[in-house]
């Protein structure tokens, strides 16, 4: 499968989950790893890369990490879009 | 600058003690943002209520540590203070450091938050308390330019820390700054990239004295200790009797396990039964010293109460070699948060997930085989090691008992 690809099966895959479950790093790589039949680490590769560029973010709330899709005041702040 | 007034802060500025009231107010008098958080207290304790939020999406490019978000519900009335975030530096082993590097914290700081640090954050780190949004990528980026970095927040491997060791100690049973030194390179990637269900906390002590307090606040404590016997020097023993210690009630009577004797010339311990607290070596430091082959043992789960109650560490591993590269710890660490990532519900720490799930099978998930050091506290054995097997021939002896009314025992 192709990066672009797979990154856009983790972004659908956190997309689903937004406003029903906080999903952890490892909730993405168990879920996107069984749907698409990949190791685990190339779905991890894939997540990180698209976190360097700000498609997707890590949240925090009480007490524990999550990740996220950026809202645009987080990609504003951050110099991605104007 | 806005002058508070803050009758209730000033009582916290008397007595013979330091006081951290008097800081904010010094700093203060050159940063706004420092002025309004004094305020902006006076206002909290007035009214006992916190107007603190806590958490967010607040955090530099890549990293989802390092920085936790604070934010003000009045910050109209204190706009220093709508932002507040604190940063977290990773710290150096313990806590070295150059009045040069001192001074490169501080002026960073200064340029871009409030000046207020606390030195060190319980974990270790070095705390940079409250800043805004905007000013995290450029403090990021200037820290990061001259070698220091972030340090861990939320569900990720906190800063690891350790005691100054053999850097000032002569009791360090191993190289505490250069095993966390390794372990924070060897695992930058769960230091900055939360990824477990909660925080992991490891922290080395390089004895059982404990400095960093690692028993009782790491998930993972490294405590130095040592096989063998207690080497003694009888002579100094002597030379302590001269210069007016009590050896029997100072020493012997203090042993927690009774393993010594003095009979007013010669020291004598029962290291069969020593338990290594240190208290005798600490005392008497010219006359004993641990012994020769050293090491660390290795404990898990200790924790602040929060889903379950506060827990201590429980040994796991009683002896292992610490020596570079650390491999053997470091595939260990990796077999616990295996264990740990597929057990463990959102904000479960280790110790608590090895207290519902039990001691056994964390250790069979671990590769580590019982033994007698391991047991939590008198009485309790936790480790009944029943396979199917031995089940299924305990129902079959079972059956042939009733059967046959002969009954073995």
């Amino acid at each position: 499968m192709e990066l672009t690809e797979l990154q856009d099966k983790i972004f659908a895959f956190v997309e689903a989950a937004k406003g029903k479950k906080k999903l952890k790093e490892k909730d993405i790589l168990k879920g996107v790893s069984a749907a698409e039949g990949l190791e685990k680490d190339e779905v991890k590769k894939a997540m990180r890369a698209m976190i360097d560029v700000g498609r997707l973010m890590y949240s925090y709330g009480g007490g524990a990490s999550s990740v996220e899709i950026p809202s645009e005041e987080y990609l504003r702040e951050k110099g991605l879009i104007k | 600058m806005k002058k508070y007034d803050t009758p209730l802060l000033d009582e916290l500025e008397k007595g013979p003690w330091p006081s951290f009231v008097t800081e904010m107010k010094k700093a203060g008098q050159k940063n706004e943002m420092a002025n309004d958080a004094v305020g902006h207290l006076e206002k909290c304790f007035k009214t006992r209520i916190g107007y603190w939020k806590h958490g967010g999406i607040v955090g530099v490019l890549g990293y989802g540590g390092g920085v936790i978000g604070r934010y003000s519900e009045i910050g109209d009335e204190f706009p220093g203070v709508a932002h507040f975030h604190t940063v977290r530096l990773n710290q150096p082993s313990g806590f070295f450091y150059t009045t040069k590097a001192l001074r490169e914290i501080c002026d960073i700081w200064d340029k871009y938050g409030s000046g207020l640090t606390n030195m060190h954050g319980s974990t270790g780190d070095i705390v940079l308390l409250g800043t805004n949004t905007a000013a995290l990528e450029p403090i990021f980026a200037e820290y990061s330019s001259r070698g220091w970095d972030l340090g861990g927040s939320g569900s990720d491997l906190r800063t690891p820390s350790c005691c100054v060791g053999p850097g000032r100690c002569e009791w360090a049973n191993y190289d505490t700054l250069d095993v966390i030194y390794n372990l924070t390179q060897e695992y930058q990637d769960e230091l900055h990239r939360p990824m477990f269900a909660y925080k992991f906390k490891i922290k080395a002590a390089g004895c059982a004295c404990d400095c960093v307090a690692s028993l009782a606040r790491a998930d993972m404590s490294i405590i130095g200790t040592w096989k063998g016997d207690i080497q003694i020097d009888q002579a100094e023993v002597k030379n302590y009797a001269a210069n007016g210690m009590d050896i029997n009630s100072e020493i012997v009577g203090m042993c927690p396990t009774e393993c010594m004797s003095y009979d007013g010339g010669e020291l004598k311990i029962d290291n069969a039964n020593c338990k290594r607290c240190m208290h005798c070596i600490t005392k008497m430091t010219k006359a004993l010293q641990p012994g020769a082959e050293r090491g660390a043992t290795i404990c898990i789960g200790s924790k602040a109460p929060i889903v379950v109650g506060s827990l201590l560490s429980w040994v796991v591993v009683p002896f292992i070699k610490l020596e570079p590269p650390y491999t053997e710890l470091k595939e260990l660490i990796r077999k616990i948060w295996d264990w740990w990532d597929d057990n463990a519900k959102p904000r479960e720490r280790i110790g608590e997930v090895i207290e519902m799930k039990g001691m056994r099978s964390f250790l069979e998930a671990i590769g580590i085989d019982p033994q007698p050091q391991q047991i939590k506290e008198p009485r309790k054995d936790p480790f009944m090691f029943y396979t199917d097997e031995d089940i299924a021939k305990f129902k079959a002896n079972e059956a042939e008992e009733k059967k046959t009314g002969v009954y073995k025992f």
